[in-house]
């Protein structure tokens, strides 16, 4: 699909918003950011919500999204909190909002998975593919639930990690050591979830614990006290490690 | 480096591979196994693979014949008596274990360092009793031993900071990566790990996605060197299995690693990955 004369939205507070915004603009098109999105609706082919932590602002976001764009314009919003299907029901046009999920740094990620809405359009599924594509990266569609399936995964076994740090059963050094030289991870869990930033991991963590409910889900509770200090990570500075203490280089 | 005398009880693929370990770092081992063809395959092992590395330049003939010359093979645990580190590698069985604790306590020096490989039993508990337990304390190795990187040194409840200090200190000088846990279920690796297979095999459950899915997206999302099937196909279906099923009952069935139908179904069935032709996928083709 050429890219040429097309804007995209992104919208919301995460990590990822300037991630894909870059991203985009590579690729490209127009990345407009939603103070925008009124004066150049007709040139928007799709919009991108990724809002994880707050979720008020989240259904405000895709409400005034829903509103501004015309009904033929997919609104792909993350499904890392919550489901797909959950953000269309707020909308009046739920069959083109579209869930997808992904975790920064994007240059790691070669494929980026889709999560439809029960509600989701199977046109706007298409779209939504073919501009993940247009984006170079690979797709992979799954079926709807929170953090759909690498981010839920990682968000367990950083959870876990967290456990183990908070119950003092290694340093956060040996856990990431050993995760890395024992079973071949590419980042130990905990420099993991600092690069990631700690309150998008949070986010899927709740959201998986609110949604299916089960003590298997149940945040440590040093991963959500980290994030209430505003310790989210290498963003902010520190977050299971310290990074302002480093020497400066 | 000091040269010491290690004894390697358990002459299967873990105590091989750690006995191998040890004569590459320079000391002498004594491989204990009651059974005299467990004890010969071991040693033909250990003869391919420095023989391999010969051939690919890495140690002349020479040095390949004076490592295998570190190595006394011993059918009688009163021959570790002079062993200045011993270390347990049988299979996972708590009563075996307990039992060649009390024997090496025995027959060995107070100064000795008596080691477990358990990957799955407290060493607390392989402790319990004996005398000077602050000399016991686990070494977990991973498979296979020569090549992963990676030991865990466990502290028993019991076990002696000195001691511990000097385990670590000879993990190193075995030019492995030491880490230092305190002994909790499964350890750190076969803890923060369980939610690699886990959580895959609740997703494949729910139909969020199937098994080729999900290993491409872990792989090319996620960069991790293989999907969460792969891995169950290789390391063993009723293995892993019995490791997530041990961590949940020492965690006292807490929720975060209850065990998956998927997995049982699998070791009733005898589908227990590739040394069957059969797991998440098919090897018979």
């Amino acid at each position: 699909m050429t890219t040429k004369n097309k804007a995209v939205l992104v919208v919301g507070d995460s990590p990822l918003q300037t991630e894909l915004q870059q991203l985009i603009a590579e690729k490209g098109y127009t990345a407009l950011p939603l103070s925008e999105a009124a004066l150049q609706s007709d040139s928007i082919v799709l919009a991108l919500e990724v809002n994880n932590v707050d979720l008020e602002a989240k259904a405000a976001h895709l409400r005034q999204l829903d509103e501004l764009l015309a009904p033929e314009v997919p609104i792909v919003t993350t499904s890392l909190a919550i489901t797909a299907t959950e953000a269309a029901s707020w909308t009046a046009h739920p069959e083109r909002i579209c869930g997808f999920g992904t975790l920064v740094p994007l240059a790691e990620r070669e494929l980026f998975e889709i999560a439809p809405a029960l509600q989701t359009a199977d046109e706007v599924v298409r779209q939504v593919e073919e501009f993940f594509q247009s984006l170079g990266k690979e797709t992979e569609v799954v079926s709807d639930e929170v953090g759909l399936v690498f981010p839920r995964i990682l968000t367990l076994i950083i959870n876990e990690a967290a456990f183990a740090l908070m119950e003092r059963i290694a340093t956060a050094e040996d856990i990431d050591t050993a995760m890395k030289k024992g079973t071949n991870y590419p980042y130990g869990p905990l420099e993991w979830a600092d690069r990631i930033g700690l309150d998008e991991i949070y986010a899927i963590s709740r959201g998986l614990h609110r949604d299916l409910a089960e003590e298997r889900y149940r945040t440590a509770p040093l991963l959500r006290k980290l994030v209430l200090a505003k310790r989210l990570g290498v963003r902010t500075g520190q977050g299971f490690y310290n990074y302002s203490e480093a020497k400066g280089d | 480096m000091e040269r010491k005398t290690v004894g390697v009880v358990g002459a299967g693929t873990m105590g091989a591979g750690i006995a191998l370990v040890c004569m590459r770092g320079g000391h002498r081992v004594k491989l204990l196994d009651a059974n005299q063809a467990v004890l010969e395959k071991a040693f033909g092992y250990m003869q391919s693979v420095l023989s391999r590395d010969v051939e690919k330049g890495k140690i002349s003939e020479e040095q390949r014949a004076e490592t295998l010359q570190r190595l006394e093979r011993v059918s009688d645990m009163e021959q570790l008596s002079d062993c200045d580190v011993v270390i347990e590698a049988v299979p996972e069985r708590i009563d075996l274990k307990k039992r060649i604790f009390a024997d090496l306590v025995r027959i060995c020096s107070n100064d000795a360092l008596l080691l477990t490989n358990t990957s799955s039993f407290s060493i607390t508990e392989i402790a319990g009793g004996l005398a000077h337990p602050e000399r016991i304390l686990g070494l977990h190795f991973f498979n296979p031993a020569p090549v992963m990187p990676l030991v865990e040194v466990i502290r028993g409840k019991k076990s002696g900071e000195e001691q511990a200090q000097a385990v670590y200190r000879f993990a190193r000088e075995l030019g492995k990566v030491p880490v230092m846990v305190t002994d909790t279920p499964g350890f750190i690796v076969n803890r923060v790990a369980r939610p690699y297979y886990n959580e895959a095999l609740r997703i494949l459950g729910d139909h969020v996605a199937d098994v080729e899915r999900i290993d491409r997206i872990m792989k090319l999302a996620g960069g991790f060197k293989m999907g969460p099937f792969e891995l169950q196909d290789m390391i063993g279906i009723d293995v892993n299995f019995a490791t997530t099923q041990s961590v949940y009952t020492d965690f006292f069935q807490e929720g975060r690693f209850k065990p998956s139908r998927i997995q049982q179904r699998m070791v009733q069935a005898g589908t227990l990955g590739r040394k069957t032709g059969e797991g998440f996928y098919d090897y018979k083709k």
